[in-house]
């Protein structure tokens, strides 16, 4: 790895830059994504500072279950997110579609539409728990830089055993 | 200024009036009688707003509530029922601007056609939601080999 890649990779991990996207969400997980960001949990002295625009954002935050109308916007905002990118599904709503799963107009969550690193539980999470989900993905980056990319975290097609094979 | 009475509006719109409680009058109209009660109703009882254009789904027909108020502060319900196959009622949207809006989503989500409306597309759902099928009505019922849209599912 040359040294400014170096660099840029330390910088990353010392101050990633979030995005908060809303998917179609009561606004209970936003409002505790920006409870963060107030002077009791303040995390911006962890370098976690909130973006305006996909573009220079590490870290993608979707809060809601995903609406129909929103999917293709939200894939047109993961695309535009410089790689290497990472996406947090907030609460019950993004693991699964919460309450709203199975209606007409929902996708039933994030990993329908983008992939997803790192979901966290809760209806909504507390800010604490978003730190902690931030904090993990900065593990993840750790270790996807140590394997040179995320292909080692998806799982191999199973190939059947030969003598499994019929004849 | 005080509340519209009961004989007041059956004197302009016709009809039999109720008064559900004091500041609430509904009339019921046939469809093809609602453009001209509703003309009737903003321009003689001073109904100039439009609060809320409802949709009941009874299972036998369609029930549409115009809710018109005014600076007197009545609450004016203008009923008409349309049956469930092919429904279809003139636009106001010409009279009551704001109730161009309400044709729309109605369109989109009950599959009622306002004739006369001048751009009755898609407001509510999404871009390739399935033609023909309108999910508030109350036998629509989601079918899970079909698609119902929502842009690509490429997950890498």
């Amino acid at each position: 790895m040359k040294a400014s890649q170096q660099l840029v990779s330390w910088a990353r991990r010392k101050s990633p830059w979030i995005i908060l996207f809303n998917s179609g969400a009561c606004n209970a997980c936003d409002i505790e994504v920006l409870a963060g960001l107030t002077p009791r949990f303040d995390i911006e002295r962890l370098g976690i500072q909130a973006k305006g625009t996909p573009r220079h954002a590490d870290i993608l935050i979707v809060t809601g279950p995903v609406t129909r109308k929103q999917a293709s916007r939200l894939r047109m905002i993961h695309d535009q997110m410089p790689d290497p990118k990472y996406v947090l599904a907030m609460g019950a709503c993004g693991a699964m579609g919460g309450v709203f799963k199975g209606l007409y107009h929902v996708m039933d969550g994030v990993a329908s539409v983008v992939p997803v690193d790192v979901y966290i539980a809760g209806c909504p999470p507390r800010p604490d728990e978003i730190i902690d989900g931030i904090v993990k993905i900065l593990d993840l980056m750790e270790q996807d830089m140590a394997h040179g990319g995320k292909e080692w975290r998806t799982k191999p097609e199973a190939v059947p055993e030969p003598s499994e094979v019929p004849p | 200024m005080t509340y519209l009475t009961r004989s007041e509006v059956e004197g302009v719109l016709g009809g039999p009036a109720e008064t559900v409680r004091p500041n609430r009058i509904v009339v019921t109209t046939p469809p093809n009688r609602t453009r001209s009660a509703l003309q009737a109703a903003t321009s003689q009882l001073a109904c100039d707003h439009l609060v809320q254009i409802a949709v009941i789904d009874t299972g036998q027909e369609f029930e549409i509530v115009y809710v018109l108020t005014g600076a007197h502060r009545t609450l004016l319900s203008i009923r008409t029922r349309l049956p469930r196959e092919a429904p279809r009622i003139r636009s106001v949207h010409d009279l009551l601007p704001p109730a161009g809006i309400y044709e729309r989503q109605i369109h989109d989500l009950f599959g009622i056609t306002f004739e006369g409306h001048p751009n009755l597309r898609r407001i509510i759902l999404n871009e390739d939601w399935p033609e023909g099928e309108y999910p508030l009505r109350k036998d629509w019922t989601m079918d899970p080999a079909k698609s119902y849209g929502g842009g690509t599912k490429e997950v890498s």
